[in-house]
């Protein structure tokens, strides 16, 4: 890091690498668990336990996109927008 | 989710209302059923937590929480249904044992700083 850095305020809206094993990782979690909730809810006998599976495994769905939306991004352009990222040649 | 039985009169459950059937077999039941979605609902919540505290910048942050929350609050929906229907036995503390607690605790205020 040069030191003549201008200081970066807050992280910028760029996935790192350790956010995107997360987000894959949390994609596969949720994927598993609405298909699960899914068969479930159509082997169990009770309507009310029956409503209940689907309504949890829609939420899961649910989830599942807004974790999409996360590798949707532009990485390039959060990079660009940091502080003086031109490409400073150390003295 | 031990459903140890005691018999003494601090029991809070329902009675347990007869949808399961009546000659257990290795088939998977309603109850079984519900138990699975259950701890795949505890292994997520305790997933997603890590997932958030590593999170770099603010929105995936928010983002991940908010997930998380909610995914609390679905786990929670279905524990009430498992307790009304008479799956869960909750067993009330003696009294005397919660006053005992509240006592030597209430008294660590001579260490609090603020």
């Amino acid at each position: 890091m040069p030191n003549n850095q201008p200081p970066i305020p807050n992280p910028p809206r760029a996935i790192t690498t350790k956010d995107i094993l997360y987000i894959k990782d949390a994609l596969s979690w949720e994927l598993l668990t609405f298909k699960k909730f899914h068969f479930m809810a159509n082997q169990i006998q009770n309507p009310q336990f029956k409503e209940a599976l689907n309504k949890a495994g829609q939420m899961h769905q649910n989830h599942y996109q807004r974790l999409l939306t996360h590798l949707q991004v532009d990485n390039n352009t959060a990079l660009a927008n940091l502080p003086n990222t031109q490409q400073q040649q150390q003295q | 989710m031990s459903n140890q039985q005691s018999q003494n009169s601090n029991q809070i459950a329902n009675p347990q209302t007869g949808e399961l059937p009546k000659v257990k077999t290795p088939d998977m039941n309603d109850r079984d059923f519900l138990n699975d979605a259950l701890s795949t609902c505890k292994y997520l919540t305790d997933s997603l937590n890590i997932a958030v505290r590593e999170a770099s910048h603010e929105q995936l942050f928010t983002d991940v929480l908010q997930i998380l929350t909610e995914t609390h609050q679905s786990c929670r929906e279905l524990y009430n249904l498992m307790f009304q229907h008479g799956w869960y036995k909750l067993e009330a503390e003696e009294q005397q044992k919660l006053d005992q607690a509240f006592k030597q605790f209430n008294n660590y205020s001579s260490q609090f700083p603020y």
